[in-house]
Order: structure tokens, then sequence, then C-alpha cells
């Protein structure tokens, strides 16, 4: 079995990835003892991970009607419901939306 | 604002538990999305051994849907480890509402117990105010570190037998997935010029380089920009 063998890009990928999101974590408090973010600076970095979700998905969330039809579903639903559920009557729609459209 | 503590010997146990208790909550919420991701890597071409060394030393959740949706559709290493960066650069602002109570911590011990701050730690050890305590920390972080790993591999486990999600329409639950976090993020009508900014820098940068990473780091500069523009005239 090839279970037990590590794809060598992969396991770098991971320990990179790895070392940079503890990083990101260590990093709140140590920068804070030692710089001040502008304003802007500060409204940039607070608007990062929503501007990285959106990039995300709008390619294929708008990629076809029924698929774009779904994502407006999912987030009028999305606050209302637990995720998990938000989740599962996304997926159903798509299934249902990319089967008539 | 005080210092996290080191709770007295005698109570150590009982604020594992507590933590530990207030994670199983949120694990019962968190196991599903790791059963998926798990299977989703397995679609990408991950291994369980893989799963699990990713679930533990990244331990991040949504970077890591995001470093298996990439690595599936062929991204660069460098891209994928960019994009998970990205992604968890908001911890950095978590870490800095936390900073006073990492004040004069030694730090061999801060930067082992940052290593468990997701969302979810990080918003119990906020709740938990002054009575904060490691015990309290590590229960909830290693609880939800054990499931997670758990979940996650038993996914790619299973993942393995699924034949083609697309076709029940599960290559759809990333976007739904993303779509929920996103809506964890609104704070009202003032979140939408740089999602929006994202959003059609993502779309041209994805029509001239289809497929490709690129668009995510558009999305974000411009996103970032118009926030950092907005930011600055308000104050």
């Amino acid at each position: 079995m090839d279970g037990m063998m590590v794809d060598g890009t992969l396991l770098a990928v991971i320990v990179a990835a790895g070392l940079l999101t503890w990083l990101t974590r260590v990093g709140g408090p140590w920068l804070i003892a030692r710089i001040r973010l502008g304003p802007a600076a500060n409204a940039a970095l607070e608007a990062t991970p929503g501007a990285v979700l959106v990039a995300l998905v709008a390619p294929a969330a708008l990629s076809r009607p029924s698929d774009a039809l779904a994502t407006l579903f999912v987030c009028l639903i999305a606050r209302r419901v637990p995720m998990a559920v938000a989740v599962a009557l996304g997926v159903a729609a798509v299934v249902v939306l990319r089967r008539v459209m | 604002m005080s210092t996290i503590s080191l709770p007295s010997p005698a109570s150590v146990p009982r604020e594992v538990a507590l933590g530990a208790v207030h994670a199983l909550a949120i694990l019962a919420g968190a196991v599903p999305f790791g059963l998926l991701l798990g299977s989703l890597a397995a679609k990408a071409g991950l291994t369980p051994l893989d799963m699990g060394l990713m679930s533990g030393i990244v331990f991040a959740g949504s970077s890591q849907f995001v470093a298996v949706e990439l690595w599936g559709h062929g991204a660069p290493g460098l891209a994928v480890v960019a994009s998970v960066l990205l992604v968890n650069l908001r911890h950095l602002l978590m870490g800095a509402t936390l900073a006073p109570r990492f004040h004069g911590v030694p730090p061999l011990r801060a930067g082992l117990a940052l290593f468990f701050m997701t969302d979810e730690v990080w918003a119990l050890a906020l709740r938990r105010g002054q009575g904060l305590t490691f015990g309290y920390w590590f229960g909830v972080g290693l609880t939800l570190y054990v499931g997670w790993l758990s979940a996650t591999v038993a996914g790619t486990l299973a993942g393995a037998l699924v034949a083609d999600p697309a076709a029940w329409g599960l290559d759809f639950t990333f976007i739904a997935v993303f779509l929920c976090l996103l809506a964890g993020l609104w704070t009202g009508v003032g979140s939408l010029p740089p999602w929006l900014a994202s959003a059609g820098a993502a779309l041209v940068v994805n029509a001239v380089t289809p497929g490709g990473p690129w668009h995510i780091l558009a999305g974000a500069v411009a996103g970032g920009a118009v926030a950092a523009w907005r930011g600055k005239a308000v104050s």
C-alpha cells in the first residue's frame, strides 16, 4: 500500500503552511507589543479574510446560472440556520437546479 | 487586563475538563466538516497519512479546505502555501485581541498555547474573560485537535469509497462552506465594498489566467485596498 509514502512536494507544502500558520497565531501578541497599525492598514487587515473567501468562491459560484442561484440561496440562509444545514440545503439546491437549468 | 494564569495544581483537572466539555459542543458541529474535508482530500489525491499530517501540523479548518481544493486542481505548491497564509492572516487580529493575556508569559509556553488558537478556541477564551487559565485553554485546544485530526483522517479513509462527489453536487460544498464562513464575517453593509471589489478582481484575473490561483491574491489585494481607503475615509 502506498499510503505510507508521502509525496515530497506535498510534505513541504504542509510543513511550510503549518509553520506560516503558527506564525500568524503567535504573531498577533508579538506584533501588538511592537507596532501600531494606522487606521488604513488596520482596515485592510480586517477585511482580508472576507476578501480571500470571496475571491475563492467567486469564479466557481458564478460559473453557471444554476450555481449562481444556489450561491444566492446559501447567502440568504447562511445566517439563519446552522452551518451544516445551510451546506446540506445548498448542495441539495444545486443538484436540483443543475438538473432543471 | 490580567495575564492568562496557571491554575493552582488542585484545580488543573477541573479547568481542563471544563474546557473539554465546552469544546465537545463545538466538536459536534466540526466533525461533519472534518469528514467532508477528508473525503474531498481523498478525491484530491491525499492519503489518510497526508491528511493526518496536514490536520496535525496546520490545524486550521478553512485554510485546509483551500489547500485541498488548490492541490486537487494541480496548483503550484507555493500558491497553496500562499493561499493558506492569506486565509490564516485573521489569526494576527485574533491574537492581537488576546495580547494582554500573553503579556509576560514565557515564550515557549505562549508559543505552544497559541499553536492551538483556532477561531473557536479564541472565541471561548474571550468568553472566559478574566477567568482564563492555561488548563482551560489546553482543555479546549487539545479536544478540538484530537477531534479534528480523527474526523479528517476518518473522512479520507471513507472518502476513497465515494466514486464521484460532483455527481451528487458535493463539489458545491466547498462554495457553500466558504459562503457560511463569509456570512460569519458579515458586520453590516460596510462589509460589502471590499467583498465586491474582491469578487470583481477575482473574476477578471480568473478570466485571464483560468484555474490559476492568482485570482485569490488579486481579490485579497483589491478587497484590502478598498477597506484601507474606506478606513482612512471614516477616521
